[in-house]
Protein backbone atom coordinates (compact mmCIF):
# COMPACT_ATOMS: atom_id res chain seq x y z
CA UNK A 1 0.00 0.00 0.00
CA UNK A 2 2.84 2.48 1.11
CA UNK A 3 4.74 1.62 -2.43
CA UNK A 4 1.30 2.73 -4.44
CA UNK A 5 1.34 5.74 -2.89
CA UNK A 6 4.75 6.58 -3.19
CA UNK A 7 4.54 5.74 -7.09
CA UNK A 8 1.54 8.08 -6.82
CA UNK A 9 3.22 10.81 -5.16
CA UNK A 10 6.28 10.65 -7.20
CA UNK A 11 3.92 11.09 -10.49
CA UNK A 12 1.93 14.01 -9.08
CA UNK A 13 5.29 15.56 -7.87
CA UNK A 14 6.59 15.51 -11.18
CA UNK A 15 3.67 16.85 -12.89
CA UNK A 16 3.59 19.95 -10.20
CA UNK A 17 7.05 20.63 -11.01
CA UNK A 18 6.69 19.96 -14.97
CA UNK A 19 3.73 23.09 -15.46
CA UNK A 20 2.74 21.43 -18.86
CA UNK A 21 -0.73 20.90 -17.24
CA UNK A 22 -1.03 24.39 -15.36
CA UNK A 23 -1.10 26.22 -18.84
CA UNK A 24 -4.17 24.58 -19.50
CA UNK A 25 -5.55 25.25 -16.07
CA UNK A 26 -4.47 28.73 -16.62
CA UNK A 27 -7.04 28.40 -20.23
CA UNK A 28 -9.49 27.09 -17.96
CA UNK A 29 -9.18 30.17 -15.27
CA UNK A 30 -9.46 32.65 -17.99
CA UNK A 31 -12.15 31.71 -19.65
CA UNK A 32 -14.26 31.12 -16.16
CA UNK A 33 -13.34 34.55 -15.20
CA UNK A 34 -13.87 35.78 -18.72
CA UNK A 35 -18.15 34.48 -18.80
CA UNK A 36 -18.24 37.69 -15.97
CA UNK A 37 -17.88 40.10 -18.68
CA UNK A 38 -21.08 39.95 -20.30
CA UNK A 39 -21.99 43.01 -18.35
CA UNK A 40 -24.71 43.71 -21.39
CA UNK A 41 -26.96 40.95 -19.70
CA UNK A 42 -29.53 41.33 -16.75
CA UNK A 43 -27.86 39.99 -13.44
CA UNK A 44 -29.79 36.70 -13.82
CA UNK A 45 -28.82 35.80 -17.70
CA UNK A 46 -25.48 36.66 -16.46
CA UNK A 47 -25.65 33.89 -13.79
CA UNK A 48 -26.68 31.80 -15.89
CA UNK A 49 -23.75 32.17 -18.04
CA UNK A 50 -21.10 31.99 -15.65
CA UNK A 51 -22.44 28.70 -14.00
CA UNK A 52 -23.09 27.25 -18.07
CA UNK A 53 -19.60 28.65 -19.25
CA UNK A 54 -17.92 27.73 -15.92
CA UNK A 55 -19.16 24.14 -15.87
CA UNK A 56 -18.18 23.62 -19.55
CA UNK A 57 -14.95 25.30 -18.91
CA UNK A 58 -13.85 23.19 -16.13
CA UNK A 59 -14.98 20.05 -17.63
CA UNK A 60 -13.56 20.63 -20.96
CA UNK A 61 -10.38 21.77 -19.65
CA UNK A 62 -10.39 19.15 -16.75
CA UNK A 63 -10.51 16.34 -19.59
CA UNK A 64 -7.74 17.64 -21.05
CA UNK A 65 -5.28 17.51 -18.13
CA UNK A 66 -6.92 13.86 -17.43
CA UNK A 67 -5.70 12.79 -20.74
CA UNK A 68 -2.45 14.10 -20.94
CA UNK A 69 -1.85 13.59 -16.62
CA UNK A 70 -2.81 9.94 -17.91
CA UNK A 71 -0.96 9.74 -20.65
CA UNK A 72 2.71 11.06 -19.46
CA UNK A 73 2.35 9.17 -16.18
CA UNK A 74 3.19 5.84 -18.03
CA UNK A 75 4.57 6.18 -21.44
CA UNK A 76 6.96 8.64 -19.79
CA UNK A 77 8.52 6.05 -17.25
CA UNK A 78 8.83 3.85 -20.33
CA UNK A 79 9.95 6.00 -22.10
CA UNK A 80 12.71 7.77 -20.40
CA UNK A 81 13.58 4.29 -18.84
CA UNK A 82 12.98 5.22 -15.57
CA UNK A 83 10.80 2.65 -14.93
CA UNK A 84 13.82 -0.82 -15.66
CA UNK A 85 14.94 0.92 -12.03
CA UNK A 86 11.63 1.20 -11.01
CA UNK A 87 10.89 -2.60 -11.60
CA UNK A 88 13.85 -3.56 -10.06
CA UNK A 89 12.92 -2.71 -6.67
CA UNK A 90 10.40 -4.49 -4.38
CA UNK A 91 7.22 -3.33 -6.02
CA UNK A 92 4.33 -5.68 -7.91
CA UNK A 93 3.72 -4.64 -11.30
CA UNK A 94 0.13 -4.20 -9.92
CA UNK A 95 1.44 -1.57 -7.45
CA UNK A 96 2.89 0.26 -10.56
CA UNK A 97 -0.38 0.60 -11.97
CA UNK A 98 -2.17 1.06 -8.81
CA UNK A 99 0.33 3.86 -7.93
CA UNK A 100 -0.14 5.54 -11.17
CA UNK A 101 -3.84 6.04 -10.94
CA UNK A 102 -3.36 7.55 -7.24
CA UNK A 103 -1.10 10.06 -9.12
CA UNK A 104 -3.57 10.83 -11.67
CA UNK A 105 -6.57 11.19 -9.35
CA UNK A 106 -4.51 13.65 -7.12
CA UNK A 107 -3.18 15.46 -10.75
CA UNK A 108 -7.22 15.71 -11.35
CA UNK A 109 -8.16 16.56 -8.42
CA UNK A 110 -6.09 19.25 -7.35
CA UNK A 111 -6.63 21.17 -10.52
CA UNK A 112 -10.18 20.55 -10.70
CA UNK A 113 -10.32 21.98 -6.93
CA UNK A 114 -8.69 24.77 -8.10
CA UNK A 115 -10.49 25.43 -10.97
CA UNK A 116 -13.66 24.66 -8.98
CA UNK A 117 -12.76 27.15 -6.65
CA UNK A 118 -12.32 29.50 -8.89
CA UNK A 119 -15.79 29.47 -10.11
CA UNK A 120 -17.57 29.42 -6.72
CA UNK A 121 -15.24 32.42 -5.93
CA UNK A 122 -16.45 34.54 -8.56
CA UNK A 123 -20.29 33.20 -7.62
CA UNK A 124 -20.08 34.46 -4.07
CA UNK A 125 -18.49 37.78 -5.31
CA UNK A 126 -21.36 38.21 -7.59
CA UNK A 127 -23.58 37.43 -4.49
CA UNK A 128 -25.32 34.34 -5.65
CA UNK A 129 -23.35 31.56 -2.88
CA UNK A 130 -23.48 28.24 -4.76
CA UNK A 131 -26.45 26.19 -3.82
CA UNK A 132 -26.11 22.50 -3.63
CA UNK A 133 -27.24 21.86 -7.35
CA UNK A 134 -23.43 23.47 -8.34
CA UNK A 135 -21.76 21.08 -6.06
CA UNK A 136 -23.64 17.91 -7.34
CA UNK A 137 -22.73 19.42 -11.18
CA UNK A 138 -19.15 19.76 -9.77
CA UNK A 139 -19.13 16.14 -8.59
CA UNK A 140 -20.77 14.64 -11.61
CA UNK A 141 -17.74 16.27 -13.41
CA UNK A 142 -15.11 15.34 -10.90
CA UNK A 143 -15.94 11.97 -11.14
CA UNK A 144 -16.15 11.97 -15.02
CA UNK A 145 -12.80 13.49 -15.37
CA UNK A 146 -11.56 10.45 -13.07
CA UNK A 147 -13.16 7.93 -15.63
CA UNK A 148 -11.77 9.68 -18.51
CA UNK A 149 -8.25 9.17 -16.60
CA UNK A 150 -8.15 5.85 -16.15
CA UNK A 151 -9.80 5.44 -19.72
CA UNK A 152 -6.69 6.70 -20.96
CA UNK A 153 -4.02 4.94 -18.27
CA UNK A 154 -5.41 1.62 -19.42
CA UNK A 155 -4.99 2.62 -22.96
CA UNK A 156 -1.27 3.44 -22.37
CA UNK A 157 -0.38 0.08 -20.71
CA UNK A 158 -0.97 -1.45 -24.40
CA UNK A 159 -0.48 1.40 -27.05
CA UNK A 160 1.24 4.08 -28.10
CA UNK A 161 1.16 7.91 -27.72
CA UNK A 162 -0.47 8.84 -30.68
CA UNK A 163 -3.04 6.29 -30.45
CA UNK A 164 -4.05 6.99 -27.67
CA UNK A 165 -4.55 10.14 -27.88
CA UNK A 166 -6.92 9.89 -30.94
CA UNK A 167 -8.91 6.80 -29.18
CA UNK A 168 -8.99 9.16 -25.58
CA UNK A 169 -10.09 11.99 -27.60
CA UNK A 170 -12.62 9.77 -29.76
CA UNK A 171 -14.30 8.43 -26.76
CA UNK A 172 -14.69 11.36 -25.38
CA UNK A 173 -16.22 12.81 -28.22
CA UNK A 174 -18.81 9.72 -28.86
CA UNK A 175 -19.16 9.20 -24.82
CA UNK A 176 -21.02 12.74 -25.40
CA UNK A 177 -23.22 11.95 -28.25
CA UNK A 178 -24.81 9.07 -26.76
CA UNK A 179 -28.31 10.65 -27.04
CA UNK A 180 -27.76 11.26 -30.38
CA UNK A 181 -26.36 7.53 -30.63
CA UNK A 182 -29.57 6.24 -29.17
CA UNK A 183 -31.54 8.15 -31.24
CA UNK A 184 -30.04 6.82 -34.91
CA UNK A 185 -29.93 3.60 -33.24
CA UNK A 186 -33.76 3.92 -32.97
CA UNK A 187 -34.29 4.32 -36.79
CA UNK A 188 -31.74 1.67 -37.68
CA UNK A 189 -33.66 -0.97 -39.84
CA UNK A 190 -30.80 -3.41 -40.55
CA UNK A 191 -31.25 -5.86 -37.25
CA UNK A 192 -27.90 -6.48 -37.31
CA UNK A 193 -25.81 -3.23 -37.52
CA UNK A 194 -28.69 -2.37 -34.89
CA UNK A 195 -27.77 -4.98 -32.63
CA UNK A 196 -24.35 -4.22 -33.54
CA UNK A 197 -24.47 -0.64 -32.52
CA UNK A 198 -25.94 -1.33 -29.76
CA UNK A 199 -23.54 -2.99 -27.95
CA UNK A 200 -20.96 -0.45 -28.93
CA UNK A 201 -23.12 2.34 -27.35
CA UNK A 202 -23.29 0.29 -24.21
CA UNK A 203 -19.59 -0.50 -24.12
CA UNK A 204 -18.29 3.16 -25.22
CA UNK A 205 -18.25 5.31 -21.77
CA UNK A 206 -21.67 7.22 -21.08
CA UNK A 207 -20.02 10.51 -20.27
CA UNK A 208 -23.10 12.44 -21.09
CA UNK A 209 -24.75 10.53 -18.20
CA UNK A 210 -22.17 12.93 -15.73
CA UNK A 211 -23.60 16.48 -17.78
CA UNK A 212 -26.54 17.28 -15.48
CA UNK A 213 -25.07 20.95 -15.83
CA UNK A 214 -28.12 21.84 -18.84
CA UNK A 215 -31.07 21.48 -16.01
CA UNK A 216 -29.21 22.68 -13.45
CA UNK A 217 -28.44 26.05 -15.29
CA UNK A 218 -31.98 26.32 -16.25
CA UNK A 219 -32.94 26.28 -12.23
CA UNK A 220 -34.09 22.34 -12.90
CA UNK A 221 -33.38 19.86 -9.78
CA UNK A 222 -31.48 17.06 -10.12
CA UNK A 223 -32.14 14.47 -7.49
CA UNK A 224 -29.33 12.66 -5.25
CA UNK A 225 -30.20 9.00 -6.29
CA UNK A 226 -29.07 9.89 -10.00
CA UNK A 227 -26.47 11.38 -8.94
CA UNK A 228 -25.62 8.73 -6.62
CA UNK A 229 -26.11 5.77 -9.47
CA UNK A 230 -24.44 8.03 -11.81
CA UNK A 231 -21.22 7.76 -9.46
CA UNK A 232 -21.71 4.22 -9.46
CA UNK A 233 -21.58 3.61 -12.80
CA UNK A 234 -18.32 5.73 -12.81
CA UNK A 235 -16.48 4.18 -10.05
CA UNK A 236 -17.47 0.70 -11.88
CA UNK A 237 -16.39 1.44 -15.19
CA UNK A 238 -13.16 2.81 -13.74
CA UNK A 239 -12.37 -0.31 -11.97
CA UNK A 240 -13.27 -2.45 -15.38
CA UNK A 241 -10.51 -0.02 -16.78
CA UNK A 242 -7.91 -0.48 -14.00
CA UNK A 243 -8.68 -4.26 -14.35
CA UNK A 244 -7.82 -3.91 -18.01
CA UNK A 245 -4.49 -2.37 -17.10
CA UNK A 246 -3.42 -4.29 -14.63
CA UNK A 247 -3.88 -7.23 -17.47
CA UNK A 248 -1.98 -5.69 -20.54
CA UNK A 249 0.82 -4.20 -17.80
CA UNK A 250 1.69 -7.24 -15.89
CA UNK A 251 2.63 -9.30 -19.53
CA UNK A 252 4.28 -6.29 -20.85
CA UNK A 253 8.25 -5.91 -21.41
CA UNK A 254 8.99 -2.41 -21.31
CA UNK B 1 25.62 -23.16 -4.18
CA UNK B 2 25.74 -20.55 -7.27
CA UNK B 3 23.82 -17.51 -6.15
CA UNK B 4 23.17 -16.42 -9.80
CA UNK B 5 21.62 -19.19 -12.10
CA UNK B 6 20.31 -19.28 -15.49
CA UNK B 7 19.19 -22.48 -17.37
CA UNK B 8 19.27 -22.46 -20.83
CA UNK B 9 18.12 -19.27 -21.05
CA UNK B 10 16.36 -17.92 -24.17
CA UNK B 11 15.57 -14.60 -25.65
CA UNK B 12 13.82 -14.07 -29.08
CA UNK B 13 12.51 -10.44 -29.70
CA UNK B 14 9.81 -11.22 -31.80
CA UNK B 15 9.32 -7.90 -34.86
CA UNK B 16 6.61 -8.30 -36.82
CA UNK B 17 5.60 -11.53 -38.58
CA UNK B 18 8.80 -13.79 -38.78
CA UNK B 19 11.20 -11.51 -38.49
CA UNK B 20 12.78 -12.66 -35.12
CA UNK B 21 16.35 -11.03 -33.50
CA UNK B 22 18.31 -13.58 -31.02
CA UNK B 23 18.96 -11.70 -28.08
CA UNK B 24 20.00 -14.73 -25.86
CA UNK B 25 20.29 -18.20 -27.05
CA UNK B 26 20.31 -21.13 -23.97
CA UNK B 27 22.71 -19.11 -21.96
CA UNK B 28 23.81 -21.59 -18.60
CA UNK B 29 25.47 -19.30 -15.90
CA UNK B 30 26.26 -19.44 -12.55
CA UNK B 31 27.47 -17.25 -10.52
CA UNK B 32 28.75 -17.55 -6.59
CA UNK B 33 28.04 -16.03 -3.59
CA UNK B 34 30.86 -13.15 -3.09
CA UNK B 35 32.39 -13.24 -6.71
CA UNK B 36 32.63 -10.36 -8.91
CA UNK B 37 31.49 -11.93 -12.22
CA UNK B 38 32.25 -9.61 -15.11
CA UNK B 39 29.70 -10.24 -18.66
CA UNK B 40 31.97 -9.10 -21.94
CA UNK B 41 30.93 -9.45 -25.49
CA UNK B 42 30.72 -7.07 -28.19
CA UNK B 43 27.47 -4.49 -29.25
CA UNK B 44 24.60 -6.55 -29.25
CA UNK B 45 25.68 -10.00 -27.89
CA UNK B 46 23.22 -9.98 -25.13
CA UNK B 47 24.79 -8.94 -22.13
CA UNK B 48 21.96 -6.38 -21.29
CA UNK B 49 19.28 -8.68 -22.53
CA UNK B 50 20.41 -11.11 -19.54
CA UNK B 51 20.51 -8.90 -16.97
CA UNK B 52 16.95 -7.48 -17.84
CA UNK B 53 15.71 -11.39 -17.77
CA UNK B 54 17.35 -11.79 -14.29
CA UNK B 55 15.46 -8.77 -12.99
CA UNK B 56 12.33 -10.01 -14.81
CA UNK B 57 12.01 -6.65 -16.99
CA UNK B 58 11.68 -8.82 -19.67
CA UNK B 59 10.39 -12.46 -19.83
CA UNK B 60 12.39 -15.14 -21.74
CA UNK B 61 11.56 -17.00 -24.41
CA UNK B 62 12.46 -20.39 -22.69
CA UNK B 63 14.57 -21.45 -19.99
CA UNK B 64 14.63 -20.35 -16.40
CA UNK B 65 16.72 -17.05 -14.11
CA UNK B 66 17.22 -17.46 -10.58
CA UNK B 67 18.43 -15.28 -8.01
CA UNK B 68 19.11 -16.56 -4.60
CA UNK B 69 17.15 -19.85 -5.72
CA UNK B 70 13.91 -17.24 -6.52
CA UNK B 71 12.63 -16.38 -10.18
CA UNK B 72 12.69 -13.00 -11.45
CA UNK B 73 9.33 -11.29 -10.20
CA UNK B 74 9.90 -12.54 -7.02
CA UNK B 75 9.64 -9.35 -4.39
CA UNK B 76 11.35 -10.59 -1.62
CA UNK B 77 14.22 -11.16 -4.06
CA UNK B 78 14.61 -8.07 -5.13
CA UNK B 79 15.00 -6.67 -1.49
CA UNK B 80 18.14 -7.89 -1.87
CA UNK B 81 19.11 -6.48 -4.91
CA UNK B 82 20.85 -3.53 -6.08
CA UNK B 83 20.49 -2.89 -10.46
CA UNK B 84 22.36 -0.05 -12.14
CA UNK B 85 20.84 0.41 -16.01
CA UNK B 86 23.35 0.89 -18.96
CA UNK B 87 22.92 4.88 -19.55
CA UNK B 88 20.84 5.17 -16.50
CA UNK B 89 18.02 8.26 -16.85
CA UNK B 90 15.49 9.08 -14.00
CA UNK B 91 12.82 12.01 -13.11
CA UNK B 92 14.25 15.09 -14.74
CA UNK B 93 12.31 16.88 -11.84
CA UNK B 94 13.98 15.59 -8.74
CA UNK B 95 16.87 16.51 -7.31
CA UNK B 96 19.62 14.07 -6.32
CA UNK B 97 18.17 13.03 -2.90
CA UNK B 98 14.67 13.27 -3.59
CA UNK B 99 15.63 10.43 -6.25
CA UNK B 100 17.18 8.35 -3.22
CA UNK B 101 14.58 8.90 -1.00
CA UNK B 102 12.09 7.61 -3.15
CA UNK B 103 14.07 4.71 -4.09
CA UNK B 104 14.36 3.94 0.21
CA UNK B 105 11.00 4.44 0.56
CA UNK B 106 9.73 1.87 -1.96
CA UNK B 107 12.32 -0.77 -0.06
CA UNK B 108 10.54 0.66 3.38
CA UNK B 109 13.78 1.97 4.92
CA UNK B 110 13.04 3.78 8.24
CA UNK B 111 13.68 7.21 8.26
CA UNK B 112 16.67 7.00 10.29
CA UNK B 113 18.42 4.32 8.47
CA UNK B 114 17.77 6.07 4.78
CA UNK B 115 19.04 9.59 5.99
CA UNK B 116 22.25 8.23 7.23
CA UNK B 117 22.21 5.77 4.20
CA UNK B 118 21.35 8.79 1.50
CA UNK B 119 24.28 10.94 3.20
CA UNK B 120 26.50 8.07 3.07
CA UNK B 121 25.98 7.22 -0.11
CA UNK B 122 26.30 11.25 -1.95
CA UNK B 123 29.43 11.32 -0.36
CA UNK B 124 30.44 7.97 -1.47
CA UNK B 125 29.87 9.07 -5.35
CA UNK B 126 30.46 13.00 -4.75
CA UNK B 127 27.36 14.40 -5.43
CA UNK B 128 26.48 16.42 -1.82
CA UNK B 129 27.80 19.16 -3.19
CA UNK B 130 25.08 18.96 -6.09
CA UNK B 131 22.14 18.74 -3.51
CA UNK B 132 19.64 20.67 -5.20
CA UNK B 133 20.41 20.39 -8.67
CA UNK B 134 17.10 18.96 -10.68
CA UNK B 135 18.48 15.45 -12.20
CA UNK B 136 17.91 17.34 -15.91
CA UNK B 137 20.52 19.27 -15.17
CA UNK B 138 23.36 16.52 -14.11
CA UNK B 139 25.86 15.62 -16.91
CA UNK B 140 26.02 11.91 -17.71
CA UNK B 141 28.61 10.70 -15.77
CA UNK B 142 27.01 12.68 -12.70
CA UNK B 143 23.46 10.91 -13.63
CA UNK B 144 25.74 7.24 -13.81
CA UNK B 145 26.88 8.07 -10.24
CA UNK B 146 23.90 9.22 -9.07
CA UNK B 147 22.74 5.86 -10.65
CA UNK B 148 25.31 4.33 -8.34
CA UNK B 149 24.31 5.54 -5.40
CA UNK B 150 20.56 4.49 -6.24
CA UNK B 151 21.67 0.84 -6.50
CA UNK B 152 23.05 0.97 -3.59
CA UNK B 153 20.30 2.52 -1.09
CA UNK B 154 18.54 -0.69 0.15
CA UNK B 155 22.41 -1.88 0.91
CA UNK B 156 22.60 -5.14 -1.02
CA UNK B 157 23.73 -8.47 -1.27
CA UNK B 158 23.54 -8.58 -4.81
CA UNK B 159 24.27 -5.93 -7.00
CA UNK B 160 23.69 -6.23 -10.54
CA UNK B 161 25.44 -3.08 -12.91
CA UNK B 162 25.00 -2.60 -16.52
CA UNK B 163 27.98 -1.04 -17.67
CA UNK B 164 28.88 1.10 -14.03
CA UNK B 165 31.76 3.34 -15.81
CA UNK B 166 30.67 4.38 -18.80
CA UNK B 167 30.92 7.73 -19.02
CA UNK B 168 32.89 8.23 -15.92
CA UNK B 169 35.88 10.24 -15.77
CA UNK B 170 39.04 8.36 -15.02
CA UNK B 171 38.77 9.52 -11.15
CA UNK B 172 35.40 8.51 -11.25
CA UNK B 173 36.30 4.99 -12.85
CA UNK B 174 38.99 4.26 -10.36
CA UNK B 175 36.48 4.99 -7.14
CA UNK B 176 34.08 2.67 -8.96
CA UNK B 177 36.84 0.52 -9.52
CA UNK B 178 37.87 0.82 -5.45
CA UNK B 179 34.20 0.43 -4.10
CA UNK B 180 33.45 -2.54 -5.50
CA UNK B 181 36.50 -3.97 -4.78
CA UNK B 182 35.36 -3.12 -0.90
CA UNK B 183 32.02 -4.41 -1.48
CA UNK B 184 33.34 -7.63 -2.23
CA UNK B 185 35.37 -7.94 0.85
CA UNK B 186 31.96 -7.40 2.52
CA UNK B 187 30.83 -10.37 0.79
CA UNK B 188 28.29 -8.59 -1.70
CA UNK B 189 28.11 -10.68 -4.85
CA UNK B 190 28.40 -8.52 -8.19
CA UNK B 191 27.68 -9.05 -11.52
CA UNK B 192 28.62 -6.59 -14.03
CA UNK B 193 28.89 -6.05 -18.01
CA UNK B 194 31.64 -3.89 -19.11
CA UNK B 195 33.86 -3.05 -22.31
CA UNK B 196 36.60 -1.63 -20.36
CA UNK B 197 38.70 -4.65 -20.50
CA UNK B 198 41.34 -3.62 -18.24
CA UNK B 199 38.88 -2.51 -15.79
CA UNK B 200 37.28 -6.41 -16.15
CA UNK B 201 41.14 -7.17 -15.79
CA UNK B 202 41.59 -5.95 -12.43
CA UNK B 203 38.41 -6.54 -10.55
CA UNK B 204 36.64 -9.67 -11.80
CA UNK B 205 36.94 -12.84 -10.54
CA UNK B 206 35.48 -14.78 -13.37
CA UNK B 207 34.14 -13.90 -16.66
CA UNK B 208 31.73 -14.76 -19.30
CA UNK B 209 32.33 -13.75 -22.94
CA UNK B 210 28.92 -13.24 -24.79
CA UNK B 211 28.28 -12.86 -28.82
CA UNK B 212 25.56 -12.50 -30.79
CA UNK B 213 23.57 -13.95 -28.02
CA UNK B 214 25.67 -17.17 -27.11
CA UNK B 215 27.70 -17.28 -24.23
CA UNK B 216 30.84 -18.50 -25.91
CA UNK B 217 33.27 -18.87 -22.99
CA UNK B 218 33.59 -18.42 -19.29
CA UNK B 219 35.65 -19.25 -16.28
CA UNK B 220 38.55 -17.23 -14.39
CA UNK B 221 41.00 -15.06 -16.41
CA UNK B 222 44.14 -17.36 -16.12
CA UNK B 223 42.22 -20.43 -16.85
CA UNK B 224 40.88 -19.04 -20.02
CA UNK B 225 43.84 -17.59 -21.07
CA UNK B 226 45.43 -21.22 -21.04
CA UNK B 227 42.84 -22.64 -23.11
CA UNK B 228 42.87 -20.01 -25.60
CA UNK B 229 46.70 -20.08 -25.45
CA UNK B 230 46.00 -15.97 -25.35
CA UNK B 231 48.48 -13.25 -23.92
CA UNK B 232 45.94 -11.02 -22.44
CA UNK B 233 42.19 -10.02 -22.20
CA UNK B 234 42.37 -7.98 -25.30
CA UNK B 235 43.87 -10.86 -27.39
CA UNK B 236 41.48 -13.62 -25.45
CA UNK B 237 38.48 -11.26 -26.16
CA UNK B 238 39.36 -11.40 -30.23
CA UNK B 239 40.59 -15.15 -30.33
CA UNK B 240 37.01 -16.37 -28.31
CA UNK B 241 35.00 -14.32 -30.77
CA UNK B 242 37.07 -15.16 -34.29
CA UNK B 243 37.03 -19.11 -33.51
CA UNK B 244 33.31 -18.31 -33.28
CA UNK B 245 32.68 -16.46 -36.45
CA UNK B 246 34.83 -18.71 -38.45
CA UNK B 247 32.76 -21.98 -37.13
CA UNK B 248 29.53 -20.28 -38.07
CA UNK B 249 30.80 -19.59 -41.29
CA UNK B 250 31.74 -22.93 -42.05
CA UNK B 251 28.52 -24.46 -40.50
CA UNK B 252 26.38 -22.08 -43.05
CA UNK B 253 29.04 -22.79 -45.51
CA UNK B 254 28.37 -26.36 -45.74
CA UNK B 255 24.54 -25.69 -45.89
CA UNK B 256 24.49 -23.58 -48.71
N1 LIG C 1 13.64 -4.36 -27.39
C1 LIG C 1 14.29 -4.99 -28.36
N2 LIG C 1 13.66 -5.33 -29.51
C2 LIG C 1 14.30 -5.99 -30.48
N3 LIG C 1 15.57 -6.37 -30.43
C3 LIG C 1 16.28 -6.06 -29.34
C4 LIG C 1 15.67 -5.35 -28.25
N4 LIG C 1 16.60 -5.19 -27.29
C5 LIG C 1 17.72 -5.76 -27.76
N5 LIG C 1 17.53 -6.29 -28.99
C6 LIG C 1 18.53 -7.02 -29.79
O1 LIG C 1 19.08 -8.04 -29.00
C7 LIG C 1 20.46 -8.14 -29.22
C8 LIG C 1 21.19 -8.03 -27.89
O2 LIG C 1 21.03 -6.75 -27.37
P1 LIG C 1 21.62 -6.28 -25.97
O3 LIG C 1 21.07 -4.95 -25.66
O4 LIG C 1 21.41 -7.34 -24.97
O5 LIG C 1 23.18 -6.15 -26.32
P2 LIG C 1 24.38 -5.69 -25.39
O6 LIG C 1 25.31 -6.83 -25.30
O7 LIG C 1 23.90 -5.12 -24.13
O8 LIG C 1 25.04 -4.56 -26.29
P3 LIG C 1 25.80 -3.20 -25.87
O9 LIG C 1 27.21 -3.56 -25.58
O10 LIG C 1 25.73 -2.35 -27.09
O11 LIG C 1 25.10 -2.62 -24.70
C9 LIG C 1 20.82 -7.07 -30.23
O12 LIG C 1 20.91 -7.67 -31.49
C10 LIG C 1 19.66 -6.12 -30.19
O13 LIG C 1 19.43 -5.58 -31.46
MG1 LIG D 1 24.03 -3.33 -23.21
Amino acid sequence: MKRMWLVGLNTFRESIRKKTLYIILIFALIVIGASKLFSFLTAEEELKMIKDVSFSAIEFFGALIAIFGALYAVSAEIERRTIYTLLTKPIRRSDFVIGKFFGVSMIIFVNFVLAAAFFIGLLIFKKSPPDIQVFKTLLLIFFELILIGSITLALSTFTSDAFNIICSFFLYIVGHLTSYGKELIERMENIVMKGLTDMLYTLVPNYENFNIRDKIVVGLDVSWSYVGWTVLYGILYMCIALYIALYFFEKREV
Amino acid sequence: MAIIETKELTKHYILGRKKIVVGLEKVNLEINQGEIFGILGPNGSGKTTCLKLLLGILFPTSGEAYIMGRPPHDIEMKQHVGFLPENPYYYDYLTGPELLWFYAGLFGLDIDTAKKRIEYLLELVELHTAKRLHLRHYSKGMLERIGLAASLINDPEILILDEPTTGLDPIGCRDTRNLLLKLKEQGKTILLSSHFLSEVERVCDRIAIFHRGYLLATGTLDGLNKQYQAENLEDLFVKTICKFDNQQNVTTGETT
